[in-house]
């Protein structure tokens, strides 16, 4: 009897639950197709954003990545050293090329000097040439009147050999007193000793008068001493001449040192390594530098591309080449940077802005 | 961290799938364990189940080859089932059943379309035979195939066994070149580690033999599949593999069991086959991740890490792949990607030419292409499947298909 009653209770209760699942079911079913339909368009949306993105990047000739340099980054900080190594060098040359200078005027001063002996000895040599052409005939004449002279003079002291020996002779008979034979005997010594004196003056005459009649000892002095003074100037000369092309070199090297860091001092390592304020660089790819002229305007966009503003302009374009990787492709690009003078500081951490123009007008 | 352990799940994938191929070398090489014990002597009574959909003339083909089989006609019979075909199908059954008299042909057509699955279910009703082979119609098999089939059943714990799926149009296009070499490394390599443990995850449903007694265990389960009540008729194949395990049989593949079939073309209908089977995948992850703790305990853990990992594999892929293309994106385009599809083009294309001669690859070099397909199906085809799993479209029988010879005959 129970189980007849039974049956309509139980086949609701199963109907009932059933059609409970059933809208369980719907219910999962509706937000999980919303759910899907979403992420679908979801998916698509994004695969079309990243082609456009892609193809964008690929064509467009205006973009600049914002690079953000501070005084702590490894390249600022190897550029200062490089910088401080060069400014050391200039001092050091600045030194030499002092030094240099300094030897070079005293090398200058003593052969001017030298140079200003050489007339005067000439003149000497010319001077007393001229008076030797003078003084020699007449010391020559005199030279052979005073042989004559001594000639006579050894004739006579032949006689008085001959009188020294009367006076002996006569001493010793006892014609003259010993004191005249002393007096006697002194006169004939003086005559002697005149004689050899006479003689010696005519050697001394003969000298001179050789002297005067060649080339002397003093002239070849003289000209020796020229000789010397000629070649010590030509010494000077040759390290003067090399004194200044050294100088020369190190006055071009410093120069050329010094073009290096006034340059280095426009570079934006240089900048931001020594600058109190912040300043703001991108860089540029070699294939837009048409956009990135001085004073051109810059935009920045939302999703890297659309809704653009203007936040600033371009400052400068330095010339050193710089190597980074493409914000979107991620390959190596060559290109250059150039300073940005932002209204909007919050776009130097974009990952791109754009030069010149708005890229898709809008 | 959440990167470090997308990174490190996509290594685990990686080295499990590569050392899967290498692993599955080794043992085809050396491991006498990994081919299963066949006897040649044990003749069950077979029943082929052919469901049909939209095949035309094709379906007329597979019979043929079939009917060439050399099990015992007696012994075995095909039951073709039309699940309501647009085209004349039905009529090239019913042919194929006057022409070929030698054997026990049965056709018989559904109510209404209701899928391969259910088609199958059908097809059982009309059975009673002791091994179940369901076929794909539009395969053409070996005539050893059957014997095949049935000597790996005389190990009493394997419940399933697979044949392998040859490509009859491999030069058709590239995309058949890459079908080729990608089906002749799953079957000759990535399976036979499985094959090793008897515990393949998915055996194909062009060739799948089954006991009788397993698949009218499971035949509930296959007509009650539905996901939040929508009918599930994908994926079969998958279902009944996955099921076999659980039942506490085994499953294993013979590669000498011998079917090619014609594979897509184009780029859309192969895109629609991929997705259709990554639908089964996922659905497949979904329900092994909702009985974890039962797989761990009863299945090898060999099937756990391929239900489990392979999957989460494609995701954690898709995901590496978009950080990739965000982060580096022409990165794919550099040299090493070819060179190593190259290389494996290369050595698979000289081992296919060698080892299956029906199936050589024309222009191995066409297989550097994949390149670009693995990234397209690695972005596209998981987060699809997973917006699509409430779809029941078969994607690739809309039309009749066009007629292709087998291997390389039509050249």
């Amino acid at each position: 009897m129970a189980t007849p009653a039974l049956e309509p209770d139980v086949k609701p209760a199963k109907t009932k639950a059933a059609g409970r699942q059933a809208l369980h079911y719907r219910f999962i079913l509706a937000t999980y197709r919303i759910f899907a339909i979403a992420a679908l368009y979801a998916v698509l949306i994004g695969v079309i954003a990243y082609a456009f993105v892609m193809g964008f990047y690929a064509v467009n000739a205006s973009w600049a990545a914002p690079v953000i340099l501070t005084a702590t980054d490894e390249k600022s900080l190897d550029f200062r050293e490089k910088l401080i190594t060069s400014q050391q060098s200039i001092e050091d040359l600045k030194v030499d090329a002092a030094k240099m200078d300094s030897g070079l005027k005293e090398m200058r001063s003593h052969r001017d000097s030298l140079l200003a002996l050489e007339p005067e000895i000439a003149s000497a040599i010319t001077s007393e040439r001229a008076h030797d052409r003078i003084d020699a005939p007449a010391l020559s004449a005199l030279d052979r009147q005073k042989l004559a002279d001594d000639a006579q003079t050894k004739q006579v002291l032949a006689q008085l050999d001959a009188m020294q020996s009367d006076i002996q002779k006569d001493l010793a008979s006892g014609l003259i007193t010993r004191a005249d034979a002393a007096s006697q005997m002194a006169a004939i010594n003086q005559t002697a000793t005149s004689y050899t004196d006479s003689r010696i003056a005519e050697v001394l005459l003969t000298d001179t008068v050789l002297d005067k009649t060649t080339i002397g000892a003093t002239t070849l002095e003289a000209l020796e001493r020229q000789a010397e003074l000629r070649a010590e100037a030509a010494q000077l000369d040759v390290a003067i001449q090399v004194a200044e092309k050294e100088l020369t070199e190190d006055n071009r090297q410093i120069a050329r040192l010094h073009d290096a860091i006034v340059t280095a001092r426009q570079s934006p390592y240089y900048l931001s390594a020594t600058g109190q304020n912040l300043l703001n660089y991108a860089f540029v790819p070699y294939d837009n530098q048409a956009s990135a002229a001085t004073g051109s305007p810059i935009y920045d966009c939302y999703l890297n591309m659309i809704l653009c503003r203007k936040v600033g302009v371009v400052v400068a374009r330095f010339p050193g080449e710089e190597q980074i990787l493409h914000p979107i492709f991620k390959t190596q690009i060559r290109g250059f940077l150039i300073q940005m003078d932002l209204q909007h500081e919050e776009s130097a951490k974009s990952k791109t802005v754009f030069l010149g123009a708005k890229p898709l007008l809008f | 961290m959440a990167p470090l352990l997308m990174w490190l799940i996509m290594v685990l994938c990686l080295v499990i799938s590569l050392g899967k191929y290498l692993f599955g070398l080794i043992l085809q090489l050396a491991h006498p364990s990994t081919k299963i014990r066949k006897d040649y002597t044990y003749e069950p009574t077979v029943s082929v189940l052919m469901p049909c959909y939209n095949e035309g003339k094709t379906v007329y083909e597979t019979i043929e080859s079939i009917s060439k089989s050399n099990y015992p006609n007696g012994k075995f019979e095909i039951i073709a089932q039309d699940d309501c075909s647009a085209d004349d199908s039905y009529q090239w059954m019913l042919k194929a059943q006057r022409d070929f008299a030698n054997i026990s042909i049965r056709v018989g057509r559904n109510e209404a379309n209701c899928g391969k699955a259910r088609t199958v279910c059908n097809a059982l009703q009309h059975s009673n035979a002791e091994i179940i082979i369901s076929i794909d119609s539009d395969c053409i098999f070996h005539p050893n195939a059957i014997r095949e089939l049935t000597a790996s059943f005389s190990e009493p714990r394997v419940g399933s066994v697979g044949g392998r799926v040859g490509v009859r149009n491999p030069n058709q296009s590239i995309i058949t070149a890459i079908q080729t070499i990608v089906y002749y490394a799953a079957f000759e390599l990535y399976k036979i580690p499985e094959n090793w443990t008897r515990s393949v995850c998915c055996i194909s449903g062009c060739l799948f033999a089954i006991r009788r007694e397993l698949l009218l265990a499971i035949e509930p389960a296959i007509r009650a599949r539905h996901w939040f009540g929508v009918p599930v008729n994908q994926g079969e194949d998958r279902f009944l593999t996955h099921q076999t395990l659980l039942h506490g049989y085994g499953t294993y593949i013979n590669n000498d069991a011998l079917c090619w079939t014609t594979v897509p073309t184009t780029l859309s209908v192969l895109f629609k086959q991929q997705l259709r089977w990554r639908r089964s995948i996922v659905r497949d992850f979904f329900f092994t991740l909702r009985s974890l703790p039962v797989h761990v305990f009863r299945l090898h853990p060999n099937t756990v890490l391929t239900l489990v990992l392979i999957p989460l594999g494609a995701i954690v892929a898709l995901l590496v792949i978009v950080n990739s293309l965000v982060s580096d994106p022409l990165a794919w385009a550099g040299p090493m990607p070819l060179v190593t599809a190259l290389a494996i083009a290369a050595v698979l294309s000289w081992w296919i030419k060698k080892h299956s001669v029906h199936e050589t690859i024309a222009h191995p070099l066409a297989f550097g292409a994949y390149i670009a397909w693995a990234i397209a199906s690695s972005l596209f085809l998981t987060p699809l499947a997973l917006c699509t799993m409430d779809s029941a479209d078969w994607g690739t029988r809309a039309k009749p298909l066009e007629e292709v010879p087998v291997g390389n005959s039509r050249a």
